[in-house]
């Protein structure tokens, strides 16, 4: 049994370290092709390739994260440095992960967590996976960048473009929201392991020195009283700042015969812009996040706004 | 939890084999029975009881066969020769009571779940075409995971003990593992009580080879599934699924693309299950033996789904041939019908249950009841030409064995699969009659070179993919067959051969496995049956 045991390490070590050895060239690989790297591990990608402590908000959350905070627009109206490391679907074991992979490079004064994945439970064999699989893929990147090798046989494919996160969605379907926040007392439970990995998100934030914030972006389709009432109490349970906009839509001037692209799920541009003045005004207001806008290190988010802006512009014909 | 997901393979299976190395060796079975258990009830729930009921059940009527036999015994010594007689016919009805009784039970249940839908959907189609206003409405059942397994183990269990093959297990623990064992419990293979009861309850201690040999054979049954099996189901998925779309060409593509996926995403299966069990030193009988490199189509049943074929086999069609009416038939056929005939009317009266059961045990559809006839027209077609065809080969001056009439003969066995799974997978037998019709409407071979394939749902990089590992697996099982089964040999090679290709072996499956961003978790096929 001892010479078994003694061969399974050695086995289990040399298959560690050739795994290890594959994860640092994939990562290296990952990095120099992060605008070719696509879909969830493309934010991954994309702020590992960041240089090193330029940011100063990041941004976590599912599919209302990336199209509700305008990055450019934060620069040009603040000189906020922010990315948004949202995915389509984000699980909050992927948002502690990321924000794990986040604080190896970069410093951020402000992280903000966009509350709508905090409600996603996609089951117990799911989460357990997904438990499982997000350490392995953050230890071991070999697992999360195994399709790399594709992008040299594959055609190049159009990609979107991707400003610190923010995709751009020009697109107007209106819906009826104005109704949708109808006032009650009851909550609705949040999942226990959402609990347990905003506590660890909360934990990560407190060791690496930054401000957690809690926001829910103004979406008919993902939000309603039951839901606010419960972030609302967990936020104030565990003593984090949280920003609910779907009560200030009116103030924030939400119209939402035009500011959403997906009849009420997802902002367009016009609604990302509003939420994102709004949000803008709260940081400054809250956090005195620096103005970078004349540092000569940050040149490049300059030439990256004014390509913003003229996407923009193509896109919305304004 | 599916065999193939990291949850079973990384989680569940090392927990097992912790605490079952733990256990004393007694007590080591009861271990695996806990898990398996666990398994089922992490699967289905509370449909465990079906479970446990249909344990129930087939351990107290082999329980009760063989008290009844001892009771039998009891009486037959010191009997003269005439009650003797009488004795054993009195204790043989009881005991064919016994097993009619739990073959009844069982497949009654099985019955119900599996065919009473499909059963009340043809009666009111009848009804509604009789213009009866009568219209029995359909159930929603739900069925437990593995009943179309662990009932046929159920059922060739208390077989052999009426037969006196196997000896009656008298703990009802060790029934309940043998028909819950988990690593079979979902897809098989359909194991005889007589092979795997030894080494299932023998307790033995985790090895080295057993557990480098099962991890192995996991990881290949892995490659297998993750690698080939995964990507096709995209392809599969899309002309099957919008199969009216698609025509010539498109159609032959889906036809092998399916069948090329059934195989390696069942028999990759198999590897995890037969590795699984090797981990804990249980041998599981092969379910498959390079069926592509089959002959004939009867042939290619004796390699593929081996063991169902042997349930088959064994429960039916060897009953079916010692039946009386057949016995009968054999002795009037002689007299009066020839030789050839007879032999003909009693290979289609034995084979016609069994391929009729066939399609009927794949599923409550009319699809797989003509697949299953599909392959009783096709061998007894075989059966029928086989003298004309021997004549004309002796004639031709070709040798069986030669390897040119071997090509042309696995050629011809290849159309027959895939013309098969393509009636099988079709959404509905009208459906398969379309898309096999179709198949000669434009039939365009260029599509497979001039990009055309593109259109499907992969990349450039996920065909090559499909291709490499194809032509691996193929070349693997060439060697086997040509009797170099390279998993054996790497184990007399020294260890930086065997942990190289190891190594070789595992990445390749974290590498190029279609899982991660950009790919959806395809589901065992066969669990659904």
């Amino acid at each position: 049994m001892g010479k078994m045991l003694k061969k399974g390490v050695l086995f289990f070590t040399v298959l560690l370290v050739l795994l290890f050895l594959a994860s640092i060239w994939i990562s290296a690989l990952a990095a120099g092709m992060a605008d070719r790297v696509q879909g969830r591990n493309r934010p991954v990608a994309g702020i590992t390739a960041e240089e090193g402590d330029t940011v100063d908000l990041l941004v976590v959350g599912d599919s209302e994260s990336y199209t509700s905070v305008s990055t450019m627009d934060l620069w040009k109206q603040y000189g906020t440095a922010s990315y948004v490391c949202g995915q389509g679907g984000q699980r909050i074991q992927e948002a502690y992960y990321m924000l794990k992979t986040a604080f190896r490079t970069q410093s951020p004064k402000v992280v903000m967590v966009e509350t709508n994945m905090m409600f996603r439970d996609p089951g117990i064999f799911k989460n357990a996976q997904i438990s499982l699989a997000e350490p392995l893929r953050y230890y071991l990147p070999v697992f999360r960048y195994h399709n790399l090798w594709k992008l040299l046989l594959d055609e190049p494919k159009e990609m979107t473009s991707d400003y610190k996160g923010f995709v751009i969605k020009e697109k107007i379907t209106s819906c009826k929201g104005a109704e949708y926040m109808k006032e009650t007392g009851e909550m609705q439970e949040l999942p226990e392991f959402v609990r347990f990995y905003m506590r660890r998100i909360q934990d990560l934030c407190e060791r690496n020195g930054a401000q957690l914030l809690m926001v829910s972006v103004p979406s008919p389709k993902n939000y309603n009283y039951k839901k606010i009432n419960a972030l609302r109490h967990y936020a104030k349970q565990n003593g984090i700042p949280y920003v609910d906009m779907n009560l200030k839509a009116e103030e924030i001037g939400m119209d939402w015969s035009k500011d959403s692209y997906d009849g009420g799920d997802h902002l367009n541009i016009h609604g990302a812009q509003k939420v994102t003045a709004y949000l803008g005004k709260y940081l400054k207001e809250n956090y005195g996040l620096p103005d970078r806008r004349n540092d000569a290190a940050y040149s490049s988010w300059n030439t990256l706004a004014e390509k913003f802006d003229t996407e923009v512009k193509q896109k919305t014909g304004q | 939890m599916g065999y193939h997901t990291s949850l079973y393979v990384f989680v569940f299976l090392p927990v097992c084999l912790v605490v079952y190395q733990l256990m004393p060796a007694k007590w080591r079975w009861k271990a695996l029975l806990f898990f398996s258990y666990l398994f089922f009830y992490l699967l289905s729930g509370k449909l465990l009881v079906y479970l446990v009921g249909a344990t129930a059940l087939t351990h107290y009527i082999g329980a009760w066969m063989s008290w009844q036999r001892a009771q039998e015994a009891e009486e037959l010594s010191g009997a003269d020769r005439e009650t003797k007689k009488s004795i054993k016919l009195k204790y043989r009805r009881r005991c064919r009571s016994a097993l009619a009784v739990g073959i009844l039970l069982l497949i009654g249940v099985l019955a119900y779940l599996k065919y009473y839908n499909f059963f009340i959907s043809n009666v009111s189609g009848v009804l509604l075409w009789l213009s009866l206003p009568f219209s029995p409405g359909e159930k929603s059942l739900l069925m437990p995971v593995g009943i179309s397994f662990y009932t046929l183990q159920a059922i060739g269990y208390m077989a052999d003990v009426y037969w006196g093959k196997a000896k009656a297990e008298n703990r009802f623990g060790r029934m309940a593992l043998f028909l819950g064992f988990f690593p079979q419990i979902m897809e098989g293979p359909i194991c005889r009580y007589s092979d795997t009861a030894g080494s299932l309850f023998a307790g033995a201690p985790l090895t080295a080879e057993n557990l480098s040999q099962g991890y192995m054979r996991i990881f290949w049954g892995l490659f297998k599934k993750k690698v080939v099996a995964d990507r096709l189901a995209v392809i599969v998925g899309v002309i099957f699924g919008n199969y009216t779309e698609y025509g010539g060409a498109y159609i032959a593509v889906a036809a092998v693309a399916y069948t090329v996926q059934l195989y390696m995403e069942f028999s990759g299966c198999m590897d995890i299950v037969i590795g699984s069990g090797k981990l804990f030193g249980v041998c599981l009988p092969e379910n498959f033996r390079q069926p592509f490199c089959a002959r004939s189509a009867s042939e290619f049943w004796r390699r593929w789904h081996i063991t169902l074929g042997t349930w088959f086999k064994s429960y039916i069609f060897y009953p079916v041939s010692v039946s009386g009416i057949v016995k009968r038939w054999n002795q009037f056929g002689r007299k009066h019908a020839g030789k050839y005939l007879t032999r003909l009317v009693t290979s289609a009266a034995a084979l016609f249950p069994v391929w009729l059961c066939n399609g009927l045990w794949h599923g409550a559809r009319w699809s797989y009841i003509f697949y299953g006839m599909y392959y009783f027209v096709l061998i007894m077609l075989g059966t029928a030409v086989q003298p004309a065809r021997n004549k004309l080969l002796s004639v031709c001056h070709i040798r069986e064995d030669s390897g040119y009439w071997r090509v042309i003969q696995i050629a011809k066995t290849w159309v027959i699969i895939f013309v098969g799974e393509l009636f099988f997978r079709a959404d509905g037998l009208q459906a398969g009659f379309h898309m096999f019709a179709s198949m000669f409407r434009d039939f365009q071979l260029s599509l497979l070179w001039d990009g055309s394939l593109l259109g499907l749902g992969l990349g450039r990089a996920d065909l090559a993919a499909v291709a490499v590992g194809c032509v691996v697996v193929a070349v693997i099982g060439s060697l086997k067959e040509r009797g170099e089964p390279i998993f054996v040999r790497l184990v007399k090679t020294s260890v930086p051969v065997r942990w190289g290709a190891y190594y070789a072996l595992i990445l390749a499956v974290i590498v190029f496995a279609a899982y991660g961003d950009g790919y959806q978790s395809v589901d065992l096929i066969y669990a659904g049956f």
